[in-house]
């Protein structure tokens, strides 16, 4: 008898639990803000070319570790015939491996000295904060209309080396330091 | 059936992680950048995540958080993190505290806005009463509970709150904010930013607060708490290149407070006399970071401060304060090395009217240097770091204090987190406590006085060291726990003993204020927080406190140990709903809970009960159009009305906390 009331119970709880949930859209809509920047960091890699053609590609996450755990079901793929790594760092002497960098919001303050750690590197830097490309970063994530968009400073990816594709520079936002 | 009841199983599952595990996870890495460009927030970030790295009871609230939170003033805000205890006293006065021994005037919690202690050097705690930044113009706020003394300094003993405003290239354009609500409640917030060039940016706020009084819990009669409350704030940042920037602060604030004390009266009589507080400030304040070609990070930050307080017909106090600091970082190989100096000089210059109170010295000034070194060493990348640190102060009142630290974390995987500290931390006894006498109680019968006497004891440093130990994992990718334990010794506790024994009219007890108590703190705190589905997250926070003094020989240590220990409510916690119905409406709730506690009621030296509580808030939000919206909320909304605590040191009449309804309209320009 127990048993079955469990079981009853469980069921009911199952209807309760879809009945609450939008049914239109059930897994299509899990956009959740960090998840939908770990995807950008993964899809950043697909639209730049890199100087160097190597086996692996790494995305270094910097300080407080916000994207990690939304990264890790990355890990491991193949991401434009490379195989995604994804590293934390704390210090300079780790960016040599770093194909992309991302330095999250809250580090503001290090943004500066972070980005002359990478200077003359060819390493894509990423951050979700919109002054970001304006203090020399190559890409700001930017919560805008209900969406995350990015913008992109030209002038710092081409100084790391790399080449921004067409349709990357086409979906930016803003883009910074395209016309002077 | 049973097929359908797995798949549904499935799918539901499915929608609790968030929608990482599994295929679930497939529909947001298949989307093509520009799908991404495309798709709609659902669910901003947590800040929570942002402490998988920290070795420490962190805890951040984000600015959605405190919108979303529906309060009106700072103190109702921090009710959400597990661990800090916070009691309303009335309109605009609050107990709070992290970890036990909370007090009107609870003084072992430091507090800064943008790096500038807002601890007030009297009473060794904040003033809650005193508006020092608007809600609106908080980007983030970093609580971490225990020890921080090893960077922080003296007074971050049982916890750090860290208000960091928003940058004002962030708050551009106009914004207005009208609140009215019941008991009188009226709010005005009006904000305008704007660049002066390319590199400049400003942005000024303005705020006032208006609060008619409470009801008194025993009568059912108005007190005297009327609020008023008004805010000037200005920020202006400047980048200079190169990883350099300037930052200008400008704050002034104005409130008055009514209050209703009871006063001990001969014979055998309390009086209860209504005393309005006014407070002031004025702070100027600047920060100069900059990057060395070596590498190395730097800020400079000097602030100025003139305040005042006047507590009418018992105190009044003008005040100017100076601080500077310095930070460095370097990070070097395996190293992440931090270190600082700072000074403070501290002026003073007090009256005590009426008879209640004397004070020793009327013109105090206070000095104090410190400099501290930091070092986050890690010894297997990803995987473990240590942390030492050490901080040594001096001040002309109290002498040297040495604040060690030391943390291990380990990262075992990228999404569980473990840690350990070891740290002391001593706070220096505050000015009140080494200046002012007050008559505080009746002995029973009411004929015999209890004076507090200050200056029969150099008084040291109070002394804190403890350990604790911390767990963070994420279940999925919608599913994070946080879980701590601690425990903390505590020595050369600020206490009184038993003194002279005057024999009257009036016959008078003195208590004489001394270094003699002693003590353990153990507690433990859980948070959690689900993304149950893509619109709605559930979080929880937890925390279980308990204090045991020590035994003392003198009576009057005795009776104040036994007073604290019962004055700390063993459970209390909260849980938050937020509901995004739709891009344009939010619905949220929140409930939250206090077990009960005894306190001294004063001044008389019986206990009183402070019953626990279940209470609920609930607020909506409706956006109309792009830049409108209105906001529907309410606080304390079931169980009775109630008394959060019951002021001891200054006697205020208890006053309801009950049901209030506000409508917020906000508007972006």
């Amino acid at each position: 008898m127990a048993a079955r009331w469990l079981s009853l119970s469980w069921r009911l709880l199952l209807l309760l639990l879809l009945a609450l949930q939008p049914w239109s859209h059930a897994c299509a809509q899990a956009n959740n803000e960090s998840q939908l920047k770990a995807a950008y960091l993964v899809n950043f890699l697909k639209y730049v070319d890199w100087p160097e053609a190597t086996p692996t590609a790494t995305i270094c996450l910097f300080g407080r570790d916000t994207l990690g755990g939304y990264l890790a079901p990355y890990e491991a793929r193949s991401i434009a015939g490379r195989e995604l790594r994804i590293r934390r760092v704390t210090g300079p002497d780790q960016m040599g491996d770093c194909q992309l960098l991302f330095i999250p919001d809250n580090e503001e303050a290090r943004y500066g000295a972070v980005l002359r750690w990478v200077e003359r590197l060819p390493v894509l830097t990423v951050s979700d904060a919109e002054i970001f490309t304006r203090q020399g970063g190559a890409i700001a994530l930017v919560r805008a209309e209900g969406r995350l968009q990015f913008d992109i400073n030209v002038v710092a990816v081409s100084a790391a080396g790399l080449k921004p594709s067409s349709q990357l520079m086409r979906l930016a936002r803003v883009v910074v330091g395209a016309t002077k | 059936m049973k097929k359908i009841f797995k798949h549904v199983a499935l799918l539901v599952v499915c929608q609790m992680g968030g929608a990482t595990p599994g295929w679930c996870a497939d529909v947001v890495d298949e989307l093509s950048l520009e799908d991404l460009t495309k798709t709609e927030i659902t669910s901003v970030a947590r800040k929570t995540q942002n402490l998988a790295s920290v070795p420490a009871a962190a805890f951040v609230i984000s600015s959605d958080d405190i919108a979303r939170s529906g309060a009106l003033a700072l103190p109702d805000v921090l009710r959400m993190v597990p661990g800090i205890e916070v009691a309303q006293i009335d309109n605009g006065r609050y107990a709070v505290t992290a970890r036990g021994f909370n007090g009107r005037f609870a003084n072992k919690l430091q507090v800064l806005v943008d790096g500038r202690s807002i601890y007030h050097q009297t009473f060794s705690g904040v003033m809650w009463e005193h508006d020092v930044i608007a809600l609106n113009d908080i980007e983030r706020i970093e609580v971490i509970r225990g020890p921080g003394a090893a960077i922080w300094g003296v007074n971050a003993v049982n916890g750090v709150i860290n208000i960091i405003s928003k940058h004002s290239a962030q708050q551009s354009g106009g914004f207005v904010e009208t609140t009215i609500g019941t008991q009188g409640k009226l709010g005005l917030y009006g904000r305008y930013g704007g660049a002066l060039d390319e590199n400049t940016t400003w942005r000024a706020s303005v705020q006032g607060r208006h609060a008619e009084p409470s009801k008194q819990f025993a009568t059912g009669t108005d007190s005297e708490d009327r609020l008023e409350s008004t805010l000037l704030d200005m920020r202006l940042d400047h980048r200079l290149g190169g990883g350099s920037d300037l930052a200008l602060w400008f704050n002034a604030t104005r409130s008055a407070l009514g209050d209703l004390i009871r006063v001990p009266v001969l014979p055998g009589g309390v009086l209860a006399e209504n005393s309005r507080q006014s407070d002031a400030s004025q702070v100027l304040a600047g920060r100069y970071r900059w990057l060395t070609a070596a590498g190395i990070e730097s800020s400079l930050q000097l602030s100025l401060n003139s305040s005042s307080i006047e507590l009418e017909k018992y105190f009044r106090e003008e005040r100017k304060t100076y601080d500077l600091d310095y930070q460095g970082r370097y990070t070097f190989a395996a190293h992440d090395l931090l270190w600082g100096i700072s000074h403070r000089t501290s002026s003073s210059s007090a009256q005590t009217p009426g008879s209640l109170i004397s004070l020793r010295n009327h013109d105090v000034t206070q000095r104090t240097s410190g400099v501290f070194v930091q070092d986050d060493w890690t010894l297997i990348p990803e995987k473990l770091q240590l942390g030492l640190g050490a901080r040594w102060d001096n001040t002309n009142i109290g002498g040297s204090t040495f604040a060690p630290s030391a943390t291990l974390i380990w990262t075992p995987s990228r999404v569980d987190t473990l840690w350990a500290k070891y740290a002391r931390a001593p706070r220096m006894p505050s000015q009140g406590e080494n200046n002012v006498t007050m008559l505080t109680n009746f002995q029973p019968g009411g004929a015999v006085f209890t004076r507090v006497v200050a200056g029969t004891q150099i008084l040291r440093a109070e002394k804190m060291e403890g350990l604790e130990l911390g767990y963070r994992t994420q279940l999925s990718s919608g599913f994070n726990i946080d879980a701590s334990v601690y425990r903390y010794r505590y020595s050369d506790r600020i206490s009184s003993t038993q003194g002279a024994f005057l024999l009257g009219p009036p016959t008078i007890v003195e208590l004489n204020i001394c270094n003699c108590s002693a003590g353990w703190v153990s507690g433990a705190e859980l948070s959690a927080d689900w993304q149950v589905l893509p619109v709605w997250r559930l979080q929880l926070s937890y925390a279980w406190t308990r204090i045991q003094m020590d035994e003392a020989a003198d009576a009057a240590v005795q009776a104040d140990g036994k007073h604290t220990e019962q004055s700390t409510p063993h459970h209390h916690g909260s849980l938050r709903s937020q509901w995004n119905i739709a891009p344009d409406r939010q619905f949220d709730a929140w409930l939250r809970a206090s077990g009960g506690y005894q306190r001294l009621n004063a001044p008389y030296t019986d206990m009183v009960k402070v019953p626990g509580y279940l209470t609920l808030d609930l607020r909506y939000a409706h956006k109309l159009g792009k830049d409108l919206e209105v906001v529907l909320s309410g606080r304390n909304l079931i169980g009775p009305s109630r008394i959060e605590y019951v002021s001891d040191y200054v006697a205020s009449v208890p006053v309801k906390v009950g049901p209030s309804v506000f409508l917020s309209t906000r508007w972006k320009f």
